[in-house]
């Protein structure tokens, strides 16, 4: 195994007066690799138990037969059977399905999982492990917030079974500094989120009057909550200015003569800067230096109460300093108040430029757009552009594939049989004409899975010609169907594109693909 | 298929030689025998129901039975969805329609097949963006994207609803999908009454405050802390000790200062090295 880590059997050792338990790892494979280490060493079924199991597989195997026949799954059945399990979204749907009903049969004692399994069943273990504490969002690694921390440990203690849910974090030895510390009083608060998609505003041009769209643009979330903020700082502004006028008050009328021990300090620091090694020899230094050495003999210094002067004057300077930067806050909190209204009017421009809308008149291509929710204008483009209705059905769904697909960093797929320059060349374009790369999100990568499915390839086929998961392959699938749909009602009025979508879907949605309940 | 008969039997042969490889390395073949659970005496059977509700609960259910619109906070785990299902009877028996929205498929797939099981095939439908089952009837499952969708393409469609349900509403945080609950919550027709169900997060008061402003009414926030189980949070260390917060603490100090120090040995090596570079 190329990488060294923590035997799970120990961790188990020292927790197994608290199971079952759900071990949270961050990274598909190492749920596996955990799961078959830990079976190496734990059996956690008796006869009776194992019987169970091997009926549930069986039964559900006479529905999928070929669920555990992929990849590495035939370790999975001999682990489950051990009591073990994993299970992230590199599973099939079918295969998921198994291993989330043997958990909630209690015939699961360990089980190796990601993130998504917290979130997808509500169902409790006794306590919860937590391998490590940061996860890849992503784009970045990061330490878990506070209440994703709390949400997965929340499945720790059943109720009426266990009067405390206990939650293990692993120290690790490597990485000491990366160990989580998480307090429910520091859960993060929850901010507006809004973001203008293309959709967002031809939806709002069609259907929503002048007086909703200012609605949307200003009492959103993040407006609130940045008025709400906006409120706060200048509140505290005036607290602040308030504090130097009294403290102002304070001072005597010689505060701003030479006379004042406070004016000659000022004086004097000035003084020992000019005359050191950086600055003496800067032109004008010299000159300074002599002005204030005459300002400082032609008058005496006063004899006054100075330390509360003092004082004052330092409060005053830690008070301004506090005020310019709560003013520079003011500033953010503004622009960023009137963000939503520069970007819903620069995305207006930018639809306009290509002949989507013109105020609030719609073109054709607008309004195949207002039904599109994934990168509309490169999905609208594609189909004006007569490429959907000219290429065969199979290069359609090879495609249609790739929209909005960010392939993974080892991630490999059989090159699909059919150019895709005409694609790349219409991207060019378009970015070309100004829009935004976001807006034009597209890989060749799973485009042989599409075509090949379509095809009427087997399940087992497109393995073979990659390396992703079966789960993987299934949400392939799954997001193309999901365009197909949108695409379709876009088209409603096109006959002939209409149909050849429908057949695409229709062609698609087969077998192993297909949703479970 | 031949080819991957052959294959088979390549990958035959090189097991076969690696297993023998094993056996020769090894002085004799020793059986480990697995580790067994300690299994605690006869658990007590879950009872299938919790009979009695619990006072944020019942606080929660009068209101939105009363028509009322309402957020509730509460830890994972403590029987938010409850609430729902009252309503959901409610809503039903009046005639009415309600529409629950989830953030993620699979958790509508789920309650699509719970709702079923409780009101009847012909009741419950399910729409998500990739599959529509009886999509008219009164009571709707939907990611939120697809409600929010709805808002804006067929508000017709949303005459008769009376409630939507937002489970996981702190969701509005999520940086690429919170966007659909916030339109969904600015463009959701006004007779439709909202629930919001939500993690404990500090600020639901300003995101009741929010929604109260946006859609012109009053939002009653109900909020429980406490957990149904109490957490007892534990580390542990390298060396498979069990350690409370403060040991925890001390304990990653003191590993993460022999890193420190190490570090250092080595800075201070690499500088030997340089300055004698230098010097020469």
């Amino acid at each position: 195994m190329a990488r060294a880590f923590k035997d799970p059997s120990e961790i188990i050792d020292v927790i197994q007066e608290h199971l079952p338990v759900l071990y949270f790892v961050f990274g598909r494979a190492k749920t596996e690799e955990l799961a078959v280490e830990l079976g190496k060493q734990w059996d956690f079924l008796n006869y009776d138990e194992k019987q169970q199991v091997r009926q549930i597989i069986k039964e559900a195997e006479a529905e999928y037969p070929d669920m555990f026949i992929h990849r590495d799954r035939a370790v999975l059945r001999k682990l489950l059977e051990q009591g073990i399990g994993y299970h992230h979204a590199g599973l099939s749907p079918a295969l998921k399905r198994i291993v989330e009903h043997l958990y909630e049969s209690r015939l699961i004692w360990v089980l190796f999982c990601t993130e998504t399994f917290a979130a997808g069943v509500n169902f409790p273990a006794a306590s919860a492990v937590f391998d490590s504490c940061r996860k890849w969002d992503g784009r970045e690694f990061r330490q878990l917030l506070n209440r994703e921390f709390f949400q997965m440990a929340g499945r720790a203690g059943r109720r009426g079974f266990d009067e405390q849910g206990y939650v293990f974090i692993l120290i690790n030895s490597d990485f000491p500094e990366d160990t989580g510390f998480f307090s429910e009083k520091k859960v993060e608060m929850v901010q507006g989120r809004l973001t203008v998609s293309p959709n967002t505003v031809l939806s709002l041009l069609m259907w929503k009057s002048d007086h909703e769209i200012e609605h949307f643009l200003e009492s959103n979330f993040s407006a609130f909550q940045k008025r709400r903020r906006l409120q706060e700082t200048n509140q505290k502004i005036s607290e602040y200015k308030n504090t130097i006028d009294g403290l102002n008050k304070h001072f005597c009328a010689q505060r701003e003569s030479v006379s004042c021990p406070l004016t000659r300090k000022k004086l004097k620091r000035e003084l020992k800067k000019l005359k050191s090694r950086r600055y003496r020899q800067r032109p004008g230094s010299q000159t300074r230096i002599r002005e204030i050495e005459e300002l400082l003999t032609s008058l005496k210094k006063k004899k006054c109460k100075k330390v509360s002067c003092f004082d004052a004057a330092r409060t005053i300077r830690d008070t301004s300093n506090k005020l310019d930067f709560l003013q520079y806050k003011r500033k953010q909190l503004i622009a960023e108040a009137n963000r939503y209204t520069t970007d819903f009017y620069n995305m207006r421009d930018l639809l306009e430029r290509l002949g989507y809308v013109k105020g609030r008149e719609f073109f054709p291509r607008g309004r195949f757009a207002l039904y599109l929710h994934i990168q509309e204008i490169f999905v609208t483009e594609l189909v004006f552009s007569g490429l959907i209705e000219e290429l065969p059905g199979d290069v359609v769904a090879g495609i249609l594939a790739g929209v909005d697909y960010t392939p993974g960093r080892r991630e490999y797929v059989q090159a699909p049989p059919y150019d895709i320059e005409p694609i790349n060349k219409l991207r060019a374009e378009l970015m070309q004409l100004g829009v935004p790369g976001e807006h034009l999100v597209w890989s060749p990568v799973p485009g042989y899975i599409a075509y090949a499915w379509y095809n009427g390839e087997d399940f087992e086929h497109l393995l073979q010609n990659s390396n992703l998961q079966e789960g993987d392959l299934v949400s392939v699938i799954r997001r193309e169907i999901d365009l197909l749909r949108q695409m379709e009602k876009a088209a409603a009025e096109n006959h002939v594109l209409l149909a050849k979508l429908q057949g695409i879907r229709r062609t698609l949605d087969r077998d192993q693909v297909k949703v479970l309940f | 298929m031949p080819q991957a008969g052959k294959e088979n039997v390549v990958d035959m042969k090189e097991m076969k030689s690696k297993q023998r490889k094993k056996i020769r390395g090894r002085s004799s073949r020793t059986y480990v025998h697995k580790k067994r659970p300690v299994r605690k005496p006869a658990l007590k059977t879950l009872s299938p129901e919790p009979v009695k509700l619990d006072k944020f609960q019942a606080e929660a259910i009068e209101a939105v039975l009363d028509g009322r619109n309402v957020l509730v906070a509460a830890p994972t785990g403590t029987g938010k969805t409850l609430i729902a299902e009252r309503l959901a009877e409610k809503v039903l028996r009046e005639g009415r329609g309600l529409v629950y929205t989830s953030p993620l498929k699979a958790l509508s797939n789920q309650k699509y097949s719970d709702f079923k099981k409780m009101f009847g095939e012909q009741q419950v439908g399910l729409v998500t963006g990739d599959i529509t089952i009886n999509g008219d009837a009164p009571l709707t499952v939907m990611t939120t994207e697809i409600f929010r969708n709805k808002c804006f393409e067929d508000m017709e469609d949303l005459a008769n609803i009376a409630y939507v349900v937002f489970d996981e509403i702190h969701y509005l945080d999520d940086p690429h999908r919170g966007t659909a609950w916030e339109e969904a919550i600015l463009f959701a027709p006004p007779h439709v009454k909202i629930l919001g169900l939500s993690a404990t997060v500090p600020n639901v008061k300003e995101m009741a405050a929010w929604i109260g402003e946006v859609r012109a009414c009053e939002v009653l926030v109900v909020e429980e802390r406490k957990r149904a189980v109490p957490l007892e949070i534990m580390w542990i260390s390298p060396d498979n000790e069990l350690l409370s917060k403060s040991q925890a603490k001390r304990k990653v100090e003191k590993l993460s200062a022999r890193f420190d120090s190490e570090m250092e040995q080595h800075k201070s090596k690499d500088k030997k090295k340089f300055y004698n570079y230098r010097s020469k």
